[in-house]
């Protein structure tokens, strides 16, 4: 492997890891502050305790999250810096507009943790507010910034400098909208459905089931909503990629012909070297018509593209299938929740609690999915038809050392803070009232 | 706008010396504390620099975010030939940041609290050390902007960063790290813990001073550019000089327990150093094998500075207030009556 390789592996993974951290971070708050608010309004001490365990959990994930991020920031520059050289003055707008959100983020967060009982009740639930509504601007201005990459604009490129920046412009690119909708949607389930999964799972141990429960109740709530909205969105990003960005849907898609009433493929094996697809269920003419709302509608293919512009086909078709097909699986589960409002029997068999247990960890895989499909789907372009990730990789040589050393930092991050969560889950069964 | 965003460089990196500084600083202090007052450091810096403790490196996270969107230039070289030790600082702040939380909100206490202090500690040191090296390698005159084939990897990514005056400002770094974090602690404890940091206090001054002088000394003796200007600048050595008398003021307030005095003093002698470093070559901050680089040369067109500027305008009216009110609230910054009157 050479060194962009590695670059792009380092990359990968870490913006994985964040990505995790940062949804968790950004979503727990708005679980907090229902709990926190029904304590208010209520009384019941059961309120009380489980704000105060999601509280340690929004503070863990907080910390995470900003270090890596933090990380993210200088290995932008550390892996690419011609890109930052040129991006950094065209989409730094939403860079500074999500550092000055992440500022308030912190300080409200500072004031949320160490507040109870020295601020007034009412002021310090509202911090908690705050904590969440930036968290969430957070998320949407950094995904605006990932936008522009799919969608350049704002700036002229004359003898290979960038002129003519209007940062606006870039700001409000043509993929920002549907991009943070979307993602800002998968954070809530992805992360609904983890938390709620983790709670399901106590229940079904019998361990404090009225805590678990009302955990349980508050979180799958926002991430069943969320996930019913998800294929909408899903929608409106799929019309938003066959016009922007042809070829990364014929990637998602696996279509290697140029053909009009192109079928949807459902599964399938994907062969790189004959460029074919097979063992995939057709469904005629739905392609098309998810793609541009006709179903007659030409769907470009691979072919029609340069070899050496194509994204690796396999890898971006495997994660767009995995992503669709866990959406879906979530989407009905939360229908299924939503039911279960109605019909509470359900709730007292076992299987309602070990599906949505066995659910927890898949809303993050369908997201990692989802940015696999963003990321590789773009490659070989780090900017989309403007510069090359070749082009912007460091001169530094040996990147597979600091590869390496991220990977151990990462694990050990990641099984330390499970481990934590572990810990927490123990020490809240076990607590008296 | 140019001038707002030169402001907000300097002001971000004056607050992320003094408040991401201290915030090192108390791990310093903490590391070279023996093991009963480990315990009583560990309370304090948890008390007093908890609440902000995460806005505290924010400011990094503004500096480098201004870097990179109004000085593209500069962001490039610095990211490109300090990456090693750049990924060192990375590593540091991640370790130290998630050590800070673990030992706080770990449900359980056990064996595991042992290595979450160790590695807040060993953290606390490495990650300023490494800061400092890298403010020094850019001063020093060994980076080498466009590298040829004739220059080795070492050449290019290693000895940059790494030689005797990186080391000694590295240290230098450090120490005003603990100096500053000493002297913050003192106001917040009273009785047996006070006198502990007062000692610490004086013995990171000493230090402090001695590194300060051996970098000015042997950056002297090796002839090098920056230090030569440094010593030929009025501005400059007016300012290292008063930094060093306010030396005296700022022992007598902690010494008649004037926490507001002692904190606004330690504040200015930062401010003078930093004065002093910048002042001597601005706008070349980064000097290089080939020479100077200004700052101002390669910056980014108007329409993003223009933005730039009155995005930190903006942020800087909702945060400031905020970051203030949260001090305030936290009795990081005190008006409190109860101190006057104590005088």
């Amino acid at each position: 492997m050479e060194n962009i390789d590695y670059a792009r592996l380092q990359m990968a993974f870490t913006l994985g890891f964040h990505i995790i951290f940062a949804c968790i971070g950004m979503v727990m708050p708005f679980f907090m502050i229902v709990s926190h608010y029904k304590w208010l309004k209520t009384r019941k001490p059961v309120h009380l305790q489980l704000t105060k365990a999601w509280q340690k959990g929004v503070a863990i994930f907080f910390v995470t999250g900003a270090v890596s991020g933090t990380a993210l920031s200088f290995e932008l520059g550390l892996l690419w810096p011609e890109f930052m050289k040129h991006a950094g003055p065209v989409i730094g707008m939403p860079f500074s507009l999500e550092g000055a959100a992440f500022f308030v983020e912190a300080i409200a967060l500072g004031f949320y943790l160490y507040g109870w009982n020295k601020l007034p009740e009412k002021f310090h639930w509202f911090t908690g507010v705050i904590i969440g509504i930036s968290g969430v601007l957070s998320g949407i201005l950094v995904v605006s910034a990932n936008a522009w990459m799919n969608a350049p604009s704002g700036f002229d490129v004359v003898n290979g400098e960038f002129t003519n920046i209007d940062p606006v412009a870039a700001f409000f690119n043509a993929a920002w909208f549907t991009q943070a909708l979307h993602m800002t949607l998968a954070a809530f389930v992805a992360t609904g459905f983890a938390v709620a999964g983790i709670h399901a799972f106590q229940i079904r141990r019998n361990k404090k089931p009225e805590l678990h429960k009302e955990a349980f109740r508050i979180s799958i709530f926002f991430g069943a909503v969320a996930a019913i909205l998800q294929p909408l969105s899903g929608d409106l990003s799929a019309k938003d990629v066959a016009e922007r960005q042809p070829v990364k849907l014929a990637a998602m898609e696996a279509h290697y012909e140029t053909e009009k009433g192109a079928p949807l493929y459902i599964g399938g094996i994907v062969d790189e070297e004959e460029k074919s697809v097979s063992h995939k269920i057709e469904i005629p003419g739905a392609l098309s018509f998810l793609a541009f709302g006709d179903f007659d509608a030409e769907v470009k293919g691979l072919n029609a593209f340069p070899e050496d512009e194509l994204p690796p086909v396999s890898i971006v078709h495997y994660a767009f299938q995995t992503m669709v097909g866990i959406g879906t699986l979530l989407m009905l589960s939360g229908i299924l929740f939503l039911i279960s409002l109605k019909k509470k029997s359900w709730r007292d068999d076992r299987w309602f609690w070990w599906l949505f247990a066995i659910l927890s960890p898949l809303g993050f895989l369908a997201l990692e999915a989802g940015w696999t499909v963003t990321e590789v789907g773009r490659q070989p372009w780090i900017i989309y038809e403007v510069m090359r990730t070749s082009e912007a990789v460091t001169p530094m040589p040996g990147l597979q050392y600091s590869f390496y050393l991220y990977v151990l930092v990462y694990l050990s991050l990641a099984i330390t803070v499970t481990w934590l969560m572990k810990r927490q889950i123990k020490v809240l069964n076990n607590s008296i009232g | 706008m140019l001038y707002v965003v030169l402001f907000f460089t300097f002001f971000s990196l004056f607050l992320y010396v003094l408040l991401g500084g201290a915030d090192f600083g108390a791990g310093i202090v903490e590391l070279f504390s023996s093991p009963e007052n480990r315990k009583l450091n560990r309370e304090t810096i948890y008390k007093v620099m908890g609440p902000i403790w995460e806005a505290n490196h924010i400011w990094l996270i503004i500096l480098i975010v201004i870097l990179w969107i109004a000085f593209p230039m500069y962001f490039n070289i610095i990211i490109t030939y300090l990456h090693i030790p750049i990924t060192l600082i990375l590593l540091g702040i991640t370790m130290r940041g998630v050590a800070f939380i673990f030992r706080h909100y770990d449900a359980v206490v056990d064996e595991s609290q042992i290595w979450y202090n160790r590695m807040f500690r060993i953290s606390s040191l490495i990650t300023p050390v490494f800061l400092g090296m890298s403010f020094g390698a850019l001063v020093s005159g060994r980076i080498i902007v466009s590298p040829g084939p004739q220059h080795g990897f070492a050449e290019i990514f290693m000895l940059p960063w790494l030689n005797i005056f990186t080391l000694l400002t590295g240290f230098f770094y450090a120490a005003l790290c603990a100096f500053l974090a000493a002297t913050l602690l003192i106001g917040e404890t009273e009785g047996e813990a006070r006198k502990i940091y007062s000692r610490k206090s004086a013995i990171a001054t000493i230090v402090l001073v001695i590194l300060g002088g051996l970098v000015l000394l042997y950056g002297f003796l090796t002839d090098m550019a920056f230090v030569k200007d440094f010593v030929e600048n009025p501005f400059s050595v007016a300012a290292i000089l008063l930094s060093a008398v306010l030396l005296i003021p700022l022992w007598r307030a902690i010494r008649k327990e004037r926490r507001v005095l002692a904190r606004i003093l330690a504040g200015s002698q930062i401010l003078l150093v930093i004065f002093a470093a910048v002042n001597t070559h601005f706008p070349s901050l980064i000097i290089s094998a080939e020479g100077d680089v200004n700052m101002l040369q390669g910056i980014a067109p108007e329409a993003s500075i223009n933005i730039l500027g009155i995005t930190l305008i903006v942020g800087g009216a909702i945060i400031l207030p905020g970051l203030f009110h949260l001090m305030k609230s936290f009795n990081m910054i005190k008006f409190s009556i109860k101190e006057e009157s104590k005088n």
